[in-house]
């Protein structure tokens, strides 16, 4: 029966085909907008290190030393620490995984100077590759023994190592980081979080995760002359931010990180923090309440607006231009099923059920969906290749995928099956003996 | 009940999906105009510097509180690129309009009286020959002497003997309208710091600078300009003919390594900073014309669609009304006052939505009200629309001739 429904919907939209055209193109049009905002969306929502990220938590608190007049309220949560207050928190050795970052920009070298890479990297104090989950394909992360006699070990990425030796495995060589020499002891896999998650509060406008290229222990940098990319808080709201500043002794530059599996370990941790920042508080060290609390990964970006509102913006505008193609192509389905009246009387007539009219002209909507779903591939690639070449910060995001392949075949047939219900519904309800005085 | 209306009612499920895309293009296309008209006004204001003789060079060693060499490594630097070519001035300054960096402190109208202050007021500090570096025009008083120019830094940390700020400042008209509306704020004092204790007396005001960004906070362009020595933390700025700027964006990096060759360098061409400010705008003002133009020609089409079908179902009817006596004209405005009744729905839904979607986004994005004069816009473009989309079936409907009454079909 299928079979035979699909030979007359072929029929018939050879019987009118700039109609049909009009039809499929209005569905094609409307899906490829759609997907395209969805494609960006979904690679931007997700989760910036899928299967770590959900268990991340990222402490938050009032760290000000100095009554600060110009903004005594605390307005937003606040990720920044000191190295003091970082490193204590991560010595509590509290939850699962704890580590505290801070991003850096510098220049990696060899050793006699003759090859150099311009890389970002992370400074960390704390298990940094085993907490993010950053995979090593060589050697091994730094040992606490190392980081506590800041020892110039330092992790970098396969692209540093081939482009500085030529060879991916570098364990055991030696590079210039600032002013120091650096044994590598462990080589990762290029790694970057999906969505940009650390220092979020000051460095906006990056969406995407910027790839980090070496992992050395804090403290080693700063002593070898490299700092933090930005300065953080050095005592002013909002303060210029430095570039690459090792004089970071009064700021707040860093953030923890800690590692939490189960809700029973998220809800002892969240008072332990409390207890830490209120015992400064206590202390005379911060000087306004400090209403620490922890953030996930997920909410924390959230707050942070790390994927811009008009990501969201447009994804809500192709809803309501798909929306709109739908009210559309319904429209123009309703009159061509009505045209039809005659045909739909004499299929009554001769002992089709109402069911049957139905299901047939379903058949043919769904064809014509399944026709627009195919006219919307091509579009919905140009689509993302214009959204590519945009300067826009997201661009890389736009890329296709099989994922949203599948999501492109099961949205165009289901717009066209849709799109069909209140017109077949609307063909299938006259009586065919009215249909025929009708015809 | 009129004969136009007791036809619709034998079309309802035609008429209603035609409301219903006339309502959802009036509330879609109102608010994406609205966004844009918003946008393009933004992008639309001048920053207040010369834009296009700019380009801007920051690195490591310009450090925050290092302090121990007042002016040492940065006065070798600017003479530097002051050497290059095509180089006219050199100065340095916190931040630039637009670059995202900015600082923002209270001014105090009365010293120490921290409730008749106002706060977030941005804070830009400049060396020597700024203003004529960056171009700010001053549309009253006088730039900054020579001797004005103090060794302040409001970055400074840690120990050292404090130093207060200038004791004279460059305000934007904006901020003097704000610390003393309607009042002439030449040689009027207010005070900064933390305490409020600092006096810094008006000589200069200048009727526009854009803020490094603008936010709810900070405003737009409330700022003011203050003269010191050196600037910790912040950028060298180079007027540089026009021609010459990227040519001069590449050679920085040589001319400052040459220097001291461990440091990193960042060199921009200003345009390029202001594009960078603006992408994501420009680029959402695009999707929302095609939007909106993809929108309106897709009602369009399905406008004609609808009225040509009902133009094919009613030929006999038509032709009925030719043969008792209606002309080509009564056919005509038939099909036109038609189309105009159900558009006419559609806008009235539609402006509700168009005002509910705009609370709704004014809720969850920084939106302001759309006034409503954009939705009489709104809906003129759509009654127009709707009569230019119905022109063509409704004159195939004038043009049956009356004899096909008596045909049947």
């Amino acid at each position: 029966m299928l079979d035979y429904y699909l030979r007359l919907a072929l029929s018939r939209c050879r019987q009118n085909v700039p109609m049909v055209l009009l039809l499929v193109l209005t569905m094609a049009v409307g899906i490829a907008a759609c997907m395209t905002a969805m494609t960006i969306f979904r690679a931007l929502s997700g989760a910036p290190l899928p299967g770590v990220s959900p268990h991340l938590y990222v402490a938050t608190m009032d760290a000000r030393e100095a009554v600060d007049q110009d903004s005594p309220d605390y307005k937003r949560p606040d990720s920044l620490l000191k190295l003091a207050d970082a490193k204590a928190l991560v010595d509590a050795h509290r939850a699962v995984q704890q580590v505290a970052v801070a991003q850096s920009l510098t220049q990696i070298g060899q050793p006699d100077g003759s090859q150099s890479a311009q890389a970002y990297g992370l400074m960390a104090y704390g298990p940094a590759l085993q907490a993010f989950g950053v995979p090593l394909r060589y050697g091994r992360p730094w040992t606490e023994a190392e980081q506590a006699s800041n020892a110039p070990v330092i992790v970098i990425d396969t692209e540093v190592a081939q482009k500085l030796f030529g060879t991916k495995n570098a364990v055991g060589r030696s590079v210039m980081l600032g002013r120091h020499r650096f044994r590598v002891i462990g080589v990762s896999a290029p790694w970057h979080p999906r969505v940009q998650m650390f220092d979020v509060q000051h460095d906006q406008g990056t969406v995407m995760g910027q790839a980090m290229m070496f992992f050395v222990p804090a403290q080693a940098s700063l002593d070898a002359g490299v700092g933090p990319f930005l300065a953080g808080e050095c005592g002013k709201d909002a303060a210029v931010a430095s570039f690459q500043s090792t004089q970071v002794a009064q700021c707040r530059w860093m953030e923890a990180w800690v590692r939490l599996d189960t809700p029973a370990q998220l809800d002892a941790y969240g008072p332990f923090l409390a207890g830490y920042a209120n015992a400064q508080h206590d202390a005379g060290r911060f000087v306004y309440p400090p209403q620490a609390k922890l953030y996930g990964t997920q909410a924390w970006l959230a707050l942070n607006h790390v994927v811009p509102d008009d990501v969201h913006l447009n994804m809500m505008l192709a809803g309501g231009f798909l929306l709109l193609c739908l009210v559309n192509v319904a429209g123009l389905l309703a009159a061509r099923f009505l045209r039809r009246q005659g045909d739909v009387a004499i299929r009554r007539a001769l002992g089709a059920s109402k069911r049957d009219v139905f299901v047939q002209h379903l058949v043919e909507t769904g064809l014509l969906g399944l026709i627009g779903g195919v006219l919307a591939l091509p579009l919905t690639w140009l689509g993302l290749w214009i959204v590519r070449m945009q300067p826009v910060s997201y661009a890389a995001a736009a890329q296709f995928s099989a994922g949203v392949f599948v999501i492109l075949f099961g949205l165009s047939v289901g717009v066209g099956l849709l799109v069909g219900i209140l017109p077949a519904w609307r063909v299938c309800r006259l009586p065919p003996a009215l249909q025929i005085k009708l015809a | 009940m009129h004969p136009i209306l007791s036809a619709l009612k034998h079309h309802k499920t035609t008429v209603v999906l035609v409301a219903l895309e006339i309502a959802l293009t009036c509330a879609i296309v109102t608010n994406a105009l609205f966004l844009i008209g918003n946008r393009l006004a933004a992008m639309r204001v001048p920053t207040g510097v010369a834009d296009n003789e700019l380009v801007w060079a920051r690195t490591t060693g310009l450090d925050l509180g290092q302090g121990t060499r007042p002016g040492g490594d940065s006065a070798a630097d600017m003479a530097a690129l002051r050497g290059m070519p095509g180089v006219e001035s050199v100065a340095s300054a916190n931040s630039l309009p637009l670059s995202q960096n900015y600082m923002s402190v209270g001014a105090w109208r009365r010293p120490g009286d921290k409730k008749d202050a106002l706060d977030n007021v941005v804070e830009y500090t400049g060396t020597p020959g700024m203003l004529r570096t960056l171009g700010i025009k001053l549309s009253a008083g006088r730039d900054f002497l020579p001797q004005e120019y103090v060794p302040y830094d409001p970055n400074r940390i840690g120990g050292g003997v404090k130093t207060p700020p200038p004791r004279v400042v460059i305000v934007t008209h904006t901020l003097a309208e704000a610390l003393w509306p309607g009042e002439n704020p030449l040689g009027k004092i207010f005070w900064l710091d933390s305490e409020g204790k600092e006096p810094v007396q008006v000589v200069g005001v200048t009727d526009h600078l854009l803020n490094p960004r603008i936010t709810r906070y900070q405003g737009a362009d409330r700022n003011m300009i203050l003269p010191v020595t050196r600037v910790s933390g912040g950028v060298y700025v180079l007027r540089v003919k026009p021609g010459m700027r990227g040519a001069v964006k590449l050679a920085i990096p040589k001319v400052l390594q040459g220097i001291d060759p461990a440091r990193m360098v960042q060199a921009e061409v200003y345009t390029d900073t202001i594009a960078d400010y603006y992408h994501g705008d420009r680029a959402m003002v695009w999707v929302l014309l095609v939007v909106t133009g993809c929108l309106l020609a897709l009602t369009a089409l399905g406008v004609v669609g609808l009225s040509s079908f009902w133009v094919q179902q009613r030929t006999r009817q038509i032709g009925i009304r030719r043969a008792i006596g209606a002309t080509r004209r009564d056919i005509l405005r038939y099909f036109q006052i038609e189309n105009l009744l159900i558009v006419t729905l559609g806008i009235v839904l539609g402006s509700l939505s168009a005002v509910g979607l705009n609370l709704w986004l004014m809720q969850h994005y920084e939106l302001a009200r759309m006034p409503l004069a954009w939705l009489a816009s709104g809906a003129v473009v759509l009654w127009l629309l709707g009569q230019l989309a119905v022109l063509g079936p409704a004159l195939r409907a004038a043009a049956v001739p009356p004899v096909v009454a008596t045909r049947t079909i």
